[in-house]
């Protein structure tokens, strides 16, 4: 089960930001309190829709939203549950698990699942709790730049850069047998050859789906001539060269594929997208693959994951029932589309002027020319009218941006390089308690403080940030927490 | 295969599994061999590096090590050196340079350098200077000039930002410059911005600081700075010891000769090139400004056989330089199944 956000937890982050903040002159307010995502109406288990879902436009719209929350929320089984397909290695059973804060379908929260899932009996007890997964630090995913050569240093010719997923079955009751190793993570970091990612909030995703590619262009086309030393790219999607959009470095054209790759990659669940178990990069690559008794161990055959031909709950011909019908990504997909974004705040934290005057300041030292703060805006929609035809506050231009030398993590995905980023959409920022691709930092001050180094397009921009006055850059920071 | 509407309770039966983790943990497994995603060697031989970028994307590549490249300056002492664009600028007093600027974008746009006071410095307030420069072959604004692309930028200007100097001719060190300052009121911000145009490029000086009188006196500086003779608002087409700069020279009305690259990958990232043509017509250098090496192989490839005929200036024979897109814009041309060669008339 996810662990959730307490008020007390709550609290305790944000002394542990503030704490972190020392250094610099200003400091960061920390998680935001009150309401969830801004939005009076959330807990922390359920997320608002977008509004033409809330009002069921389409009819049944509501339903699938619904259907796809409750999923996302299902803990996983090898075997022998209701919900199958977990495994032979995963880094957590669950999508809630890990989009947890300050809601579901939010990023990694106060108290980290992994940490316990071999304790859970989730995780195989054969396994071992890598040394990077702790209690209150951030949920992760590990991935190895380079494979290993025979002793032990990364084989700068051989270019890795998967996921290294944490845990195996081995050793549980329903494994059948499975004995798999984990990735050798002690010895990666030994090498040097470690790098993180946590997970993305997915709050109108569906918005970021909708926006059309000439859109982006006119946004890339109005930055030029900036004089900030900034000139982003795009990431393509390489089935039909279209701008993708998601993941860290917008290696995913569409909500579907993100869902599909995370249920395999993630979870180890395969489905109508990726329809085999997935080994780790090293097993493909030497030719192994994963052992035979380590494969369908649902004993279902596979995908694990399909359409359900028959609805499996409800009345048929009812819209409850049509929902039961999708895949599991398929639901995932239509959850994360239909998920409201977050509201921004007016007053909290440091008060409407501070928060208008850090707008203000953000925009003039150039953070608005990667963080756009509003793209106008989507297509039409046939789903649902919220999707259609709105502005997009996510303040991001979806571009992939050189990030230097200080938060290149060597992993190529598409035409990303090692050193470039997607501009992480901020909203919902201020109530996310882990920044950056690999959650290094919780206090924004380090987290703005990264975005220089050698060979960073955000140079100029952090020495304007510099530039201005405590106070100024303090509204900065308000102004951030506030959305 | 389920539906979301009925879910178990949290597997009661696997915590009979984490009561056994003593006993089993190391049970059947074997160590895998090193290599891979396994290695038992917990102090290896040598460590990857920190702060490098090993894995690139598309980059700025060319065809030879000798022949200067935009991003190729350096500072070296307080002096920022640019032998492409025939640029020296000395820094002020305790300036450095201290991080590189990213690689060249696949729409054009360099940073040459960024320039910033040091910890050592002793002046009362703070600035940086931007040198930056943008193709004018590749400009996503369509500019055809350094005056139309500070042009381009004041129209795009954000609102909350105040001109205090609309573009305007000016002469510093001995050559015509735009120059172009704002304001953010809200920031205490002031940029003055200085451009020309050299070898088809905007050239810009960013200047940004709270203090005005420092900018002002960092813009004097600039008349100092030595820039080749073709530097200018109205000139900066090469010549001289650079050569002639022609927009869209690679047309079939100047080749004679022209043989499509062979891309093996479909991808769909832009492929900037600038290339140098002899005074016989051959293609002498080639500079990706961005392209994955596969593409970088095979443009290459490919355009050491082009042929161009001869560009005569006062009836002799000159170097020409001029930019080709490949990739994304315009679109490639499908790789036939061997290289071919098409001889344009004339």
């Amino acid at each position: 089960m996810a662990t959730r956000l307490q008020p007390a937890v709550l609290s305790a982050a944000i002394l542990m930001v503030s704490a972190t903040g020392v250094a610099f002159a200003q400091t960061d307010p920390g998680v935001r309190p009150g309401a969830i995502n801004g939005q009076p109406a959330a807990t922390p288990l359920v997320p608002l829709p977008l509004a033409s879902v809330s009002a069921n436009n389409p009819t049944g719209v509501v339903d699938f939203f619904n259907n796809g929350l409750g999923r996302f929320q299902d803990s996983e089984a090898i075997s022998g549950g209701a919900n199958n397909g977990l495994g032979p290695r995963f880094n957590f059973n669950q999508c809630s698990g890990c989009h947890s804060q300050p809601t579901v379908g939010g990023t990694g929260g106060p108290n980290n699942p992994q940490f316990t899932a071999i304790a859970n009996g989730i995780a195989g007890p054969n396994d071992t709790t890598p040394a990077f997964i702790t209690a209150h630090g951030p949920t992760r995913e590990a991935r190895f730049p380079f494979f290993f050569n025979n002793d032990g240093s990364a084989n700068t010719n051989a270019p890795n850069g998967g996921v290294e997923t944490l845990f195996t079955v081995s050793g549980l009751t329903l494994a059948n047998g499975c004995t798999l190793a984990q990735p050798s993570f002690a010895a990666a970091a030994a090498a040097g050859n470690l790098i993180f990612r946590i997970p993305t909030p997915v709050f109108g995703a569906g918005l970021l789906e909708n926006i059309d590619d000439s859109t982006l262009i006119a946004v890339q086309t109005a930055a030029a001539g900036n004089g900030l030393g900034i000139s982003g790219t795009f990431n393509h999607n390489g089935n039909d060269g279209t701008i993708a959009r998601f993941g860290w470095k917008a290696q995913n054209k569409s909500l579907l594929l993100f869902a599909g790759e995370a249920y395999n990659v993630e979870m180890g669940i395969s489905n109508e997208l990726f329809q085999q178990d997935r080994p780790l990069p090293g097993e493909d690559q030497l030719g192994s693959g994963l052992p035979a008794n380590c494969l369908n161990l649902t004993g279902t055959g596979y995908p694990e994951d399909t359409t359900n031909f028959v609805n499996t709950s409800g009345t048929a011909g009812t819209t409850v029932a049509n929902a039961t019908i999708l895949s599991d990504i398929e639901a995932f997909a239509q959850f994360m589309r239909l998920l409201a974004p977050p509201v921004q705040s007016t007053t909290t934290p440091g008060g409407a002027a501070s928060i208008s005057n850090g707008l203000a300041l953000f925009t003039a030292v150039g953070c608005s020319t990667c963080h756009t703060p509003t793209i106008q805006s989507t297509q039409p929609s046939n789903i649902t009218p919220s999707l259609g035809s709105v502005a997009v506050s996510a303040f991001s231009d979806l571009e992939i941006h050189h990030m230097g030398t200080g938060l290149a993590d060597n992993v190529s995905q598409g035409g990303a390089g090692g050193d470039q980023f997607r501009t992480a959409p901020l909203w919902g920022l201020g109530q996310r308690i882990f920044f950056l691709h690999d959650g290094r930092t919780t206090d924004l001050n380090a987290a703005i403080d990264a975005h220089a180094s050698s060979g960073s397009e955000a140079n100029q921009v952090e020495a304007n940030f510099d530039a201005l006055s405590a106070s100024q850059r303090q509204d900065v920071l308000n102004f951030l927490r506030s959305l | 295969m389920h539906s979301g509407s009925a879910r178990l309770p949290v597997f009661v039966g696997l915590l009979m599994g984490a009561s056994l983790i003593g006993v089993c943990r190391g049970q059947g497994q074997e160590a895998p061999q090193n290599g891979g995603d396994f290695s038992q060697q917990l102090q290896p031989t040598k460590k990857l590096p920190t702060d490098v970028i090993l894995v690139k994307g598309a980059w700025a590549s060319a065809s030879d090590s000798v022949t200067p490249v935009p991003e190729g300056g350096k500072v070296t002492g307080n002096v920022y050196d640019n032998p492409y664009f025939g640029l020296d600028y000395t820094l002020s007093p305790d300036w450095i340079r201290k991080y590189d600027g990213p690689p060249p974008s696949d729409s054009g746009y360099y940073v040459l350098a960024q320039i910033q006071p040091a910890s050592t410095f002793k002046g009362p307030q703070r600035g940086s200077l931007l040198i930056a420069a943008e193709d004018l072959f590749f400009s996503p604004t369509r500019a055809t000039s350094a005056l139309e692309l500070i042009n381009f930028t004041r129209r795009n200007l954000q609102a909350d930002y105040t001109v205090t100097r609309a573009p305007t001719q000016v002469r510093f060190a001995g050559h015509s410059f735009v120059r172009f300052d704002y304001v953010s009121p809200v920031a205490g911000l002031h940029w003055h911005v200085l451009a020309t145009q050299i070898r088809c490029h905007l050239v810009q000086f960013v200047f940004t600081s709270r203090d005005t009188k420092l900018l002002e006196s960092l813009i004097q500086d600039t008349n100092k700075m030595k820039l080749p003779d073709e530097a200018g608002l109205t000139a900066g087409m090469g010549g001289g010891a650079a050569p002639v700069c022609i927009r869209n020279y690679a047309s079939d009305e100047h080749l004679v000769r022209k043989v499509d690259p062979i891309l093996t990958d479909r991808r769909f990232n832009p492929v900037p090139v600038r290339i140098i043509i002899d005074t016989d017509g051959r293609v002498k250098h080639i500079h990706f400004l961005s392209a994955f090496p596969d593409q970088s192989k095979g443009i290459t490839e490919a355009l050491l056989q082009w042929r161009f005929k001869p560009y005569l200036r006062d009836g002799q024979p000159v170097e020409v330089e001029t930019g080709i897109m490949f990739g994304r814009v315009p679109r490639p041309t499908p790789p036939p199944a061997t290289a071919t060669a098409s001889t344009v008339k004339g």
